[in-house]
């Protein structure tokens, strides 16, 4: 599914701003990644840091952080959650963020209140699918998965 | 886990000032502090921009909207938001408004959080872990 070539899977879950997804994994930990909106935003990225494995994560207090040639700041995290592990191919290779953003996660965390307790803040299916388009159309965001 | 621990954050939570002194007339020095800015509030630093000098023009409506560090590069005003975005707080100087016409209820872009006295300043820079001026 795309709206304004904004790639979009309706089996994720996503914050209000769709800057972020979360996929529910096998073993009920979550993975964290960009978005194509948030790619593209941020231009090609040159840098990805995440917060060492095991350090506790508030909401609010970034999984890692990000630099592009134009954009700096945060991957942000609104669950309370502990960091498991970061993805190596990315954290060596960043601009797998721009051109595959939906298979190169950046994180992998385990919620500490539990998996389903942690989506249920988060939009997912219709009414995500509905909210990322509008928010593409509204502010006119074409995305481009090449890499730039 | 991965074998290269360089890419893994593991600071300290820190407090940092970033003392701005350049503005319109130096706009290559006015990006920087704010991309700083930025990451360093990602990586859970408290970070506080003060504006000083003619950095306090930056903060005048219409001024960071105007331009940019670099010909058809990215505005200001997008760097003051994206610092904002990542948790910077920014203070304004009020004894320097007066010298830039600057009024502070009616001129000041929405991003200020704070209209700062000196003393302000005087104990951020005496708490903070580092200060950087641009």
């Amino acid at each position: 599914m795309e709206c304004n070539g904004c790639e979009f899977h309706s089996e994720l879950y996503y914050d209000s701003e769709y800057q972020i997804w979360l996929r529910r994994e096998h073993d009920d930990s979550l993975t964290v990644g960009m978005t194509d909106i948030s790619q593209t935003i941020a231009g090609k990225i040159l840098h990805v840091r995440v917060r060492r494995p095991g350090t506790v994560r508030e909401p609010g207090k970034p999984v890692a952080t990000i630099e592009s040639g134009k954009w700096a700041g945060p991957i942000p995290n609104f669950i309370h959650c502990v960091i498991v592990e970061g993805n190596i191919e990315v954290l060596e290779n960043p601009v797998l963020l721009n051109s595959d953003p939906y298979n190169a996660w950046i994180a992998r965390v385990e919620a500490s209140a539990g998996v389903d307790a942690a989506l249920d803040t988060f939009l997912t299916g219709d009414a995500a699918h509905e909210g990322y388009c509008r928010r593409a159309r509204e502010e006119d965001i074409h995305c481009q998965r090449k890499v730039r | 886990m991965a074998d290269n621990m360089d890419h893994y954050l593991d600071n300290d939570e820190k407090t940092v000032v970033i003392l701005m002194t350049s503005g319109p007339s130096t706009p290559h020095r006015c990006a920087t502090p704010f991309y700083l800015g930025a990451i360093m509030a990602s990586m859970d630093v408290e970070v506080h921009v003060f504006f000083t000098m003619e950095g306090v023009r930056l903060m005048q409506r219409g001024v960071a909207e105007s331009f940019a560090a670099m010909e058809g590069g990215k505005k200001i005003i997008d760097f003051i938001r994206d610092a904002k975005r990542a948790g910077v707080t920014l203070h304004v100087c009020q004894p320097a408004l007066p010298g830039y016409k600057i009024d502070e209820d009616n001129d000041l872009i929405d991003e200020v959080d704070e209209v700062s006295r000196a003393s302000v300043l005087a104990d951020l820079v005496l708490r903070s872990d580092n200060v950087i001026t641009f």
